[in-house]
């Protein structure tokens, strides 16, 4: 179950709660991007994610997130981390490093060094993501996104619109949570095993989980809508809000320094720019 | 053969915000063949005690013995033959109807019996007789689940958990949501199979079914059993300070105590019963 609620907002009272949710929303996409630029040499790749890495491990620590969590999420996701790993590792690659000759196929060191990269960015999205999903209430999040949107209010994108619904499903998704921790127990108490099984126990298992869930989902959502009609809820209306944004220093000091790490990771992708031969000298893959 | 709770503490979502000590220091032994019930108010952890009976939780400290099988905050001590434990207790929910899944109500009721290895005809043929028991005739047996009265739909689930012929049956609140007559029909049910010597273990805030229906109750508190006695001798006297309700056969005795009719108590359990007792105490002057 806990596989489950990884990434559940969790009511601390640090800084990085506190921050603006637009602030952290910008961080995380700048951050991102940082994280996907190609650059010039494998080591300077593992340098920069290991520069965001422990910036990531920071934001962790002080959102109270431990790493294990992200271990578990990864986990969970080990049938793509193993794909990603046969697939670049087997495929050859054209520099020669080999690493291995097994029988005559060789798997060359780029190609185990270009799954590691991918592997990375794979831990670095889900740290970074997971600091502002745990750090940051759903409500938050959507004011953030549709702040974020309004421009495109110009052009007749109903922004509202789609902030409403992108809230709405956030809203649920810990009460689905519940529903499915409720659903699982009253089927185990059937004598159903959700661990073991051959897979046509397996199918049957899940099959007992979602059909209550979509059941009961439908009926939550039916209900909602008529709960919102009753309280004459008017999609075109103007909304106020309840809550407002602030940005304050501590988001512009945070705004400063993705910035200044993206400026960094930019100028390097751009230029090509191998610190290493240029700094000390050392080629390096 | 009793189930025995030894020191059972359970906390939920331990080393988090969301931490809740739900069960505190449980010692309890509640006797097979007895009609047993379990009351106090919201909150003070009956469903959270009821799933440690199945396994469905683990204590965080403190093991319970379930006719022999072993749920425990250890691992290694907890029993193996888990399917064994649920074909041996039945857990029917607070709302079971959230549990349908099947196409026809039948094949639902079945479901839990094939879980723990019956045959599919013989299967079918348990549900049948699970349908017949709970007072839904053969008009019912093909019909879709979910197009059922939210009474009806509790009454298959509680089909569902007969069927597979527990020899421990635990309800939680069977009777909310339903009208009389089949609260009544649901009770009488749960009677008959404990006569038949199942034990029966019912959860309620209704103090006129424990008195009518139980040999035992257990009362929690704040996560503790504050006491475990017959129903006489627990509704002889005030129960504000668990806030409960005294039944009203018990609260009409108390009345007449005060005006000077003492009436003994210890064997009546109905209405009837009481109005017995008043007609003899009236013949006797
Ligand atoms: N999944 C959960 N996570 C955290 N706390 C929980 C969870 N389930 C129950 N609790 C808390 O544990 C306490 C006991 O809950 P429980 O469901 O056992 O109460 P109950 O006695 O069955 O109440 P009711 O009569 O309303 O059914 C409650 O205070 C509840 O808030
Ligand atoms: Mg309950």
């Amino acid at each position: 179950m806990a596989s489950l609620t990884i990434g559940r907002y969790v009511p601390y009272n640090s800084f990085i709660h506190k921050m603006d949710p637009r602030a952290k929303l910008f961080a995380l996409i700048v951050l991102m991007v940082a994280i996907f630029l190609p650059y010039p040499t494998y080591v300077m790749s593992f340098t920069i994610q290991g520069v965001i890495f422990l910036f990531g491990v920071f934001l962790l620590w002080r959102s109270h997130v431990s790493f294990f969590r992200v271990l578990k999420s990864l986990a969970a996701l080990w049938i793509m981390v193993i794909f990603i790993l046969i697939i670049y590792v087997l495929v050859p690659r054209t520099t020669n490093y080999p690493a291995f000759d097994i029988n005559g196929f060789v798997i060359y060191w780029d190609s185990i060094l270009e799954a590691a990269r991918i592997l990375l960015r794979l831990v670095l999205m889900i740290v970074l993501s997971m600091v502002l999903t745990s750090s940051t209430k759903p409500l938050d999040l959507t004011a953030a996104l549709e702040w974020y949107l309004y421009p495109l209010k110009l052009i007749g994108f109903p922004s509202h619109i789609v902030a409403m619904i992108i809230s709405l499903a956030l809203r649920f998704i810990p009460t689905i949570l519940d529903d499915v921790e409720r659903i699982m127990k009253a089927q185990s108490s059937r004598g159903v095993d959700f661990e073991n099984g051959h897979l046509g126990t397996k199918i049957k298992a899940i099959v007992s989980l979602i059909i209550p869930l979509f059941v009961s989902s439908f009926i939550r959502s039916d209900e909602l809508a008529n709960a919102m009609e009753c309280r004459g809820y008017d999609p075109n209306a103007k909304r106020t809000r309840y809550r407002k944004l602030h940005f304050r220093a501590v988001d512009f000091v945070e705004t400063f320094v993705v910035l200044a790490i993206f400026a960094g990771c930019l100028t390097l992708s751009i230029m090509q720019l191998d610190a290493y031969n240029a700094i000390w000298g050392i080629t390096t893959l | 053969m009793s189930v025995k709770f030894s020191k059972v503490f359970f906390t939920y979502s331990p080393k988090s915000p969301f931490e809740y000590e739900a069960l505190r220091d449980i010692n309890l032994d509640l006797e097979s063949g007895k009609f047993i019930a379990l009351v106090g108010k919201t909150g003070s952890g009956k469903s959270t005690l009821v799933q440690h009976i199945n396994s469905l939780i683990h204590p965080t400290s403190g093991t319970i013995d379930i006719d022999g099988f072993i749920n425990s905050s250890v691992k290694k001590e907890r029993t193996k033959d888990i399917k064994g434990l649920r074909k041996h207790v039945g857990l029917v929910f607070q709302f079971p109807e959230y549990q349908l899944f099947e196409e026809t109500v039948e094949r639902d009721v079945a479901f839990g019996p094939k879980n723990v290895g019956m045959k599919e005809a013989e299967a079918i043929e348990k549900a049948h007789w699970a349908l017949e028991k709970v007072g839904l005739g053969k008009s019912f047996f093909e019909r879709s689940p979910f197009e059922l009265s939210g009474g009806e739909k509790r009454k298959v689930a509680i089909a569902g958990i007969l069927a597979m012929e527990p020899k421990i049956l635990v309800v939680d609140e069977p009777t909310a949501g339903l009208d009389p007559a089949a609260a009544k029909d649901t009770m009488s049910l749960f009677k008959k199979i404990n006569e038949e010597g199942t034990t029966v273990i019912l959860v309620t805030h209704d103090m006129d079914l424990v008195a009518s229906y139980c040999d035992e109750v257990v009362v929690m508190e704040n996560g503790k059993v504050e006491a475990q006695c017959s129903p006489s001798k627990l509704f002889g006297r005030d129960l504000s300070e668990y806030s409960l309700q005294n039944p009203h056969i018990f609260d009409f005795a108390l009345r007449l105590k005060k005006r000077g009719i003492d009436l003994d108590m210890s064997s009546i359990r109905t209405t009837e019963d009481l109005a017995k007792a008043i007609a003899k105490r009236c013949k006797h002057g």
